[in-house]
């Protein structure tokens, strides 16, 4: 067994007198995927934002391949090797889908303003090696067709494949996804599963994932996390998370108490 | 204390420089606050009052008076116009896309301006108030002045008041807080902006109207080249003394118009290094008013994020 | 990093035959360059037709087509409103004025020192940037540009007094551009090559950066962009853009009066350069040169005619303001748009463009038949 590329320990995040996070230990080992379940309320994009430092954890530890993070701004973790999505679009609209690609690998790529200007060796390095990565971001989301256009131009689905394809572009070693499949259509979201599998498959970078559609997540994910208070309340893979009472309690006893199931 | 005759014949000199500041300023805050829209075109707005004026009094034969009057009204439906033709189809949150629009608004009023002018590179206009000397204590000051420095606070008490309490005024301030709310009031918004609009230039129109005629005391004034650039020499002093206000606040841009005009015509007293480099000081007050941040002071956070939106 | 480096490198060994449609489309897209480049070289020797008057105004185009690439980098691209680029041509100009009439360089070294002139300046701009955005710079760079008029260019010792700096063409060795075939071959080239390294930068990590810092700053950082470096940067390379520009803006007048660059006319001119980017289309470097040749076709060839000067101005404030409204991309977006119909429907949009460009012409013929009656 690998040593976990982001782990939590004791993470702990309190809204006034709520406690949203509970002493939540969690670990992520590099190229695993691991869904995140629970129901509405229970804290899931609470600990996507403390995990990636939208939100100041009350006490815990945050650790992102071997080094502590809580206190570090959110881009800072980006560059050790955080990637994640959010539930609502962050796109350049004037870019078209080929640059908000483009954009994305900037802390990777390395010529200078002169060296572009000039025509440099150097800029020539950084343009291959970019537009190679975005062919490839474009075959994995299949946005090939699109790739010219401007993400107005978009549909909402589209968006969030292009989305996803500009966070990978990061080239994480760990990506957070917040609902990848919220708002695209039921023959999109069949291709979900099989595209997060050849993401991780091609990238080697680990996967958590937060997701309402049950058959994706439990289709995709090799280990399930389960959340609810704010607590860990079962951990294994699919079937066994499945099968627990105290998942189906919560959320079963959350059905019968507010009459909205999420699954 | 007795002040000396130059400083006094000086500080009147700024106090109707500060009158005009203070009516543009107005203006400009006005227009801002409303419908977010920071009017470069401001000056080339007011330039239609004046350039009417000139018309109506020179080649219509109108009494200058009532010239006057119908200028002031031109130049408020110029604006009204250019909100209705241009600016109610950009969106707010496109600050770039709107200050390149008012900046051809500007290009296109100072070149219609200078058309109807015939292209001549200076023209005469005749004052429309009576010109004489006032002798106050042994300096002598032009009463236009007097006159120009009391209508720009006259309006300033009266427009104050009015756009706290009237129901227009209410509107307006609605409008500037929170667009959805107001039209849910049902408040129309796109109405409210053409008065803003309107009533913003045709106190430009009248800022111009103040001074210009009187250039040149009892004989008149001169509209020369300068005037008929797209900024005049006027617009960079009255973004200045709206920024006093952070650009949102009313009363404090007619207080930020007069010190600035003041300031700047005390200036001619000053040693002749400063004296001919009077934009400087401009420059740096603005600068320092901009890096201030002034509007944080004057605005609820709501407002500042609606006109940042 | 173990991700993504080494399928990507796979990815490029996959690509290197390249798929049908790429294939297809590559000898298209050659043969388009082709033609344009045809054309443009057509067009570069259409100022010869026109004799000693027409290189003058073809030159002219040049040198003002480099004062118009600063504004695409600086707005164009960084989205920053600046209302003093006038002022930088200024500095570049006088600068150059120094060097070559007082210190006696030649020509070549003052260009680079023109350049590094403005460096100061789009600091202090740039310090400016970081604490004010959108209006409130643009507010900023009107007073810079006025209190620069009355401070920096009432300097006898810079600007070479009322009268300006008078400078020869330039020479190399035995090569005399004093010539006016010879000059607007020079700056053509140099204004050539400067669309060329401004193009370039758009493709680039740095043009990237500006572009995602116009469109959405806190986005932009979350990628790990540097804001204020990115729009620092923009100032900086649009500064030096100008500067070079100001030094051939010399040479092309031989001498330039100082009050050019002091207020009202340094606010003027900096307004016209901007109205015509946005015209000529204000994030593209090609756009630059088209809004430079509308620009000097109003300014220089109808000087005299003031009449065509104004309706022309008038009608650029309108073509303006409907562009900012429906195109705001400028005649470079139109074309494009115009090429892209026409691929997916050819019957149709050739006839189409045929009108809307016939009706272009025929607004600018009525003008110069009216306005020089």
């Amino acid at each position: 067994m690998s040593e976990p590329i982001l782990s939590t320990n004791g993470l702990t995040v309190r809204f006034g007198g709520i406690t949203a996070l509970d002493r939540v230990d969690i670990g992520i080992r590099p190229g695993e995927i691991v869904g995140l379940l629970g129901p509405n309320g229970a804290g899931k994009t609470t600990l996507f934002n403390a995990i990636s430092g939208f939100i100041k954890p009350d006490s815990g530890r945050v650790v992102l391949d071997g080094q502590e993070v809580q206190t570090m701004f959110p881009y800072e973790r980006v560059t050790l090797g955080l990637g994640r999505t959010f539930q609502h679009q962050r796109l350049f609209r004037g870019l078209t889908v080929e640059d908000n690609l483009r954009v994305a690998q900037h802390r990777h790529l390395k010529a200078g303003p002169i060296a572009a200007m000039l025509r440099l060796p150097s800029w020539r390095r950084d343009e291959a090696e970019a537009r190679a990565l975005v062919e490839q971001m474009l075959d994995v989301v299949n946005l090939r067709p699109w790739r010219t256009r401007f993400p107005w131009e978009l549909s909402y689905g589209t968006l969030r494949f292009l989305e996803l394809a500009s966070v990978l572009s990061l080239r994480p070693s760990v990506l957070l996804l917040d609902e990848p499949a919220t708002g695209i259509q039921q023959k999109e979201v069949e291709a979900l599963g099989p595209m997060l599998k050849r993401i991780r498959d091609e990238t080697g970078c680990a996967i958590f994932l937060i997701e309402h559609d049950m058959g994706l997540l439990f289709g995709v994910s090799e280990r399930v996390y389960a959340l609810d208070f704010g607590k860990i309340i079962a951990e294994g893979t699919a079937d066994e998370v499945a099968a627990d009472p105290r998942v189906l309690e919560s959320y079963l006893g959350r059905t019968r108490r507010e009459g909205a199931a999420s699954a | 204390m007795v002040l000396a005759a130059p400083v006094i014949e000086v500080a009147s000199f700024g106090l109707a420089r500060g009158a005009v500041y203070a009516l543009l300023a107005l203006g400009l805050v006005l227009i801002y606050r409303t419908t977010g829209v920071t009017n470069f075109a401001h000056w080339g707005l007011g330039l239609f009052g004046l350039v009417a004026y000139f018309l109506l009094t020179s080649k219509a034969g109108m009494s200058p008076v009532l010239a006057a009057i119908l200028s002031v009204l031109l130049a408020g439906a110029s604006g009204a116009a250019s909100y209705q033709a241009v600016f109610r189809h950009v969106k707010r949150t496109n600050q770039v896309v709107l200050i390149l629009i008012a900046l051809g608004v500007a290009q296109f009023a100072a070149v219609v301006a200078q058309m109807l002018l015939g292209f001549e590179a200076t023209t005469l206009v005749e004052p429309w108030l009576p010109v004489s000397r006032v002798n106050v204590g042994n300096a002598a000051v032009f009463s236009t002045q007097i006159v120009a420095a009391g209508a720009a606070i006259a309006i300033a008490m009266m427009f104050l008041p009015w756009f706290r309490y009237s129901r227009t005024g209410r509107a307006l301030r609605a409008v500037a807080q929170n667009r959805e709310a107001a039209s849910l009031a049902g408040i129309d918004e796109h109405r409210y902006s053409t008065i803003a609009w309107a009533i913003g230039s045709a106190l430009a129109g009248l800022a111009l109207l103040l001074i210009i005629p009187f250039t040149a005391g009892d004989r008149g004034g001169v509209i020369t080249a300068v005037e008929t650039t797209p900024f005049g020499n006027f617009l960079i002093p009255a973004f200045g003394a709206a920024l006093v206000g952070g650009l949102v606040n009313l009363p404090l841009a007619v207080v930020g118009g007069f010190v600035f005009g003041i300031a700047q015509e005390m200036m001619i007293l000053a040693p002749s290094w400063w004296s001919t480099r009077r934009s400087v000081v401009a420059a740096i007050l603005i600068v320092i008013l901009l890096l201030a941040h002034t509007e944080r002071f004057f605005v609820v956070r709501a407002e500042q994020e609606a006109l940042e939106a | 990093m173990k991700s993504l480096v080494a399928p990507a490198e796979t990815a490029v060994a996959e690509a290197a035959p390249p798929p049908k449609s790429l294939s297809m489309r590559m000898p298209r897209l050659k043969r388009a360059q082709v033609l344009a480049g045809v054309a443009f070289l057509a067009l570069g020797f259409l100022p010869l037709a026109f004799g000693s008057f027409g290189l003058y105004i073809a030159a002219y185009v040049a040198v003002w087509a480099m004062l118009e690439l600063s504004i695409v980098v600086v707005t164009g691209y960084a989205g920053m409103i600046s209302l003093m680029p006038f002022t930088f041509v200024g500095i570049g100009a006088c600068t150059t004025g120094v060097a070559v009439a007082v210190w006696g360089w030649p020509f070549w070294l003052a260009v680079p020192l023109a350049a590094l002139a403005t460096v100061p300046v789009s600091v202090m701009v740039g310090a400016a940037s970081v604490r004010l955005k959108g209006l409130y710079l643009a507010i900023a760079t009107l007073t810079f540009g006025n209190a620069l008029g009355e401070t920096l260019f009432k300097w006898d010792d810079f600007t070479g007094g009322q009268a300006g700096h008078v400078m020869e063409r330039p020479k190399l060795g035995a090569l005399s551009f004093s010539g006016d075939f010879a000059f607007y071959v020079l700056s053509i080239a140099t204004a050539l090559l400067m669309v060329w390294a401004v193009h370039g930068l758009k493709n680039s990590r740095a043009g990237r950066a500006m572009l995602a810092v116009r469109d959405n700053e806190r986005e932009a950082q979350a990628l790990g962009i540097n804001a204020t470096k990115a729009k620092l940067t923009a100032l900086v390379v649009g500064g030096m853009i100008a500067g070079v520009g100001g030094a051939f803006y010399l040479a092309l007048l031989e001498t330039v009066a100082r009050s050019g660059f002091q207020s009202p006319y340094v606010e003027l001119t900096s307004l016209l350069l901007v109205v015509w980017a946005v015209i000529g289309g204000i994030d593209s470097a090609f756009g630059a040169f088209l809004g430079a040749i509308a620009l000097i076709t109003q300014t220089v060839v109808f000087q005299g005619a003031e009449r065509v000067f104004a309706y022309v101005g008038v009608y650029a404030a309108f073509v303006l303001i409907i562009f900012l409204l429906l195109r705001p991309g400028g005649i470079v977006q139109v074309v494009k748009i115009q090429a892209e119909r026409i691929r997916e429907n050819p019957s149709r949009a050739i006839p189409a463009s045929i009108i809307g460009f016939g009706i272009q012409v025929a607004i600018i013929v009525v003008i110069l038949v009216y306005g020089a009656e």
